[in-house]
């Protein structure tokens, strides 16, 4: 598969993930896992759920055992070494506050761990405690607390220790969508102001592109790609990353050069490919016009609206192309309105736009 | 307003239940206080003389002095077995797990005489008859029942996360389970206790197979007192119990509440 990341431990590395593996009984969770996590950054671990990514998080963190494989921080290998010894703070999906303590208690708990003298745990804590801004919080008990409050509590628990690598486990799954957006800001900014290395485990592509300076794309196990946000979006490695971050048309064609057969259009391909391929354009990236408008210098194709569903910031058409379904997400003005079904149009887009793989089974 | 409403023949049927439950128990109440020498009710006169009686009475006296340190031996045994079996069965998940939660649990569904026959056939040989060690290990087989039910309903109300959490955090095993398991399932445990010592200290069943001349209980010299004599000093014990079973079933409903400790699974 192409994987973009296979070269040996990346000098910049601080974390480092070595022919990982997981087997359970009766299926493979994580298979030849290698990741490289630069010091001071933050990486998504991005795929549908069962691809593997909380599991290895868990080995990361030392909460599930590595059936093969390394993980290593700053050189270290620390694959055996167990949770309470890696210097890792875990944000998990539930927060797993501590109930039968204060939220002062619960973030104090990893420096009692640690020993840490009386008077500088409690200045520690009050610093955790305004940096997630939770100022007077401090003697209300978990269950007394919203959810975003409680995930606020869960990350300062967390970067008290001041730990090599904070690990987060879908935190912001459990919050409304609004809180969620802002949590997002705010995580971001902590850990970039810390400059602490992160991994921070999603199924939410968006989220994945928005906060994160790399991610890995995981899938039934695998690494199907490793890179920034736009090498994801605009080069991804294979169709299942080009599908699973962000919406794409997927049309079969029959490539020959640069020129790929695409029904009864001919569609121009930004590199020469041959035989059976798969060819994919973003909606959004098209362009919709009359129907005997030209595009020169662009792919263009014809066909009819057949659907339309209007979303206020966007509206989105279904139009019949000699037979095939193709999406077009247009942008909305108060200028013009919508298209209605049954118009004819034209479908033009950029050829660099275009994305063609060869055709897999 | 409108109320979830109960149909009259209903409320009818439940209060005829509640009576037959518990009449004659309340019963018990005014017979204690009665002045005469028979169980006869209504009494026709009233004193305290058979509270008295209690405490000059020396078979009685032993027998609670026994069922008292025997209960309390038997609920400290209970939680050091069921606490880790519970912690195996609900935390480890192995593929036994199922099969030890049924075979630890299964007394519950014996009638009891045959478990009191069953133990008698295999203590005899080992003679532990009439010794405080066979009334132990016997009230244990109903102990341990109920002490998994609820250790394991508390273990399992306890999120995996948490544990994990403060493993992240730097807190080895053991401190784990004394900082963060222990007062999270203390609840469950104190609930489990008040059942064990509750179901040991008026067995009589069991007892009754085991019991010898040395060592006998409170439930078992009530049962002879009762063979010999039809004396009020019976309800006086009685609701001697009443209180200290009251009292107990209080610490449990305050503590976890009653439905969420005793309806049992997992």
């Amino acid at each position: 598969m192409a994987t973009a990341q296979s070269a040996a431990a990346g000098d910049g590395a601080f974390l480092s993930l070595r022919g990982l593996r997981k087997v359970y009984t009766d299926f493979v969770a994580v298979e030849n896992l290698h990741l490289d996590v630069p010091k001071g950054e933050l990486i998504a671990l991005l795929g549908p759920s069962g691809c593997g990514k909380t599991t290895t998080l868990r080995m990361i963190a030392g909460l599930a055992s590595a059936t093969a494989g390394h993980v290593m921080v700053g050189g270290r290998d620390i694959t055996s070494a167990p949770p309470y010894d890696r210097d890792m703070g875990v944000v998990f999906q539930s927060y797993a506050l501590f109930p039968h303590m204060t939220v002062a208690k619960n973030i104090a708990f990893g420096l009692q761990m640690r020993k840490v003298p009386r008077a500088e745990i409690d200045r520690r804590v009050a610093e955790a405690i305004s940096l997630v801004r939770l100022n007077g919080m401090e003697e209300r008990r978990p269950r007394e607390l919203s959810g975003g409050q409680q995930q606020r509590v869960a990350l300062a628990r967390a970067l008290v220790i001041r730990p090599s690598i904070l690990l987060f486990d879908e935190p912001l799954s459990n919050l409304d969508a609004k809180l969620r957006d802002e949590m997002r800001t705010e995580i971001r900014d902590i850990q970039q102001r810390l400059g602490i290395t992160a991994v921070f485990v999603t199924h939410d592509q968006s989220e994945a592109l928005a906060m994160c300076d790399k991610v890995a794309v995981l899938n039934a196990g695998r690494l199907e790609q490793f890179g920034s946000p736009i090498e994801l979006y605009e080069h991804p490695a294979n169709p299942f990353v080009a599908s699973f971050v962000g919406r794409v048309n997927r049309l079969p064609g029959t490539a020959a050069g640069t020129t790929v057969k695409v029904g009864a259009h001919d569609v121009i391909l930004p590199k020469p490919m041959t035989g059976a391929v798969e060819v994919m354009v973003r909606p959004h990236r098209i362009a919709l016009g009359g129907p005997s408008d030209t595009a020169p210098g662009a792919n263009r194709v014809t066909g009819t609206i057949s659907q339309v569903a209007y979303a206020g910031d966007l509206v989105q058409y279904g139009i019949d192309v000699g037979g095939t379904r193709w999406f077009v997400e247009q942008q909305t003005t108060a200028a013009r309105p919508p298209e209605v079904p049954g118009t004819p149009v034209s479908l033009s887009w950029r050829v660099e736009d275009t994305l063609a793989f060869p055709a897999q089974g | 307003m409108e109320e979830a409403r109960t149909s009259w023949p209903l409320k009818i049927l439940v209060l005829l239940l509640f009576a037959f439950l518990l009449v004659p128990v309340l019963v018990v109440i005014p017979l204690s206080f009665s002045g005469e020498n028979t169980l006869r009710f209504p009494p026709t006169s009233w004193s305290l003389r058979w509270y008295g009686a209690i405490f000059q009475n020396q078979r009685i006296m032993s027998g609670f002095r026994i069922s008292a340190t025997l209960a309390t031996l038997v609920t400290i045994l209970t939680l050091a077995i069921t606490l880790p079996a519970a912690y195996v069965i609900v935390r480890l998940r192995t593929r036994g797990s199922e099969f030890l939660y049924n075979v630890f649990t299964a007394p519950l569904l014996l009638p009891t005489i045959v478990l009191g026959l069953a133990i008698l056939i295999i203590f005899a040989p080992l003679g532990l008859l009439g010794t405080f060690t066979g009334i132990a290990l016997g009230h244990l087989v109903l102990t341990v029942p109920y002490g998994i039910r609820v250790t394991a309903t508390a273990l399992a109300g306890l999120a995996v996360p948490v544990e994990e959490a403060a493993a992240t955090l730097g807190a080895r095993p053991l401190v784990v389970f004394t900082r963060i398991t222990l007062p999270l399932i203390a609840p469950g445990l104190l609930s489990a206790a008040a059942l064990s010592f509750l179901v040991s200290f008026d067995e009589l069943v069991i007892t009754l197979f085991l019991a010898g001349p040395r060592v006998s209980t409170l439930p078992f010299e009530m049962f002879r007192h009762l063979e010999t004599r039809s004396d009020p000093l019976i309800a006086a014990i009685a609701v001697l119990m009443i209180a200290l079973t009251l009292g107990a079933v209080m610490i449990v409903h305050r503590t976890v509440g009653l439905s969420k400790s005793f309806a049992g699974g997992r």
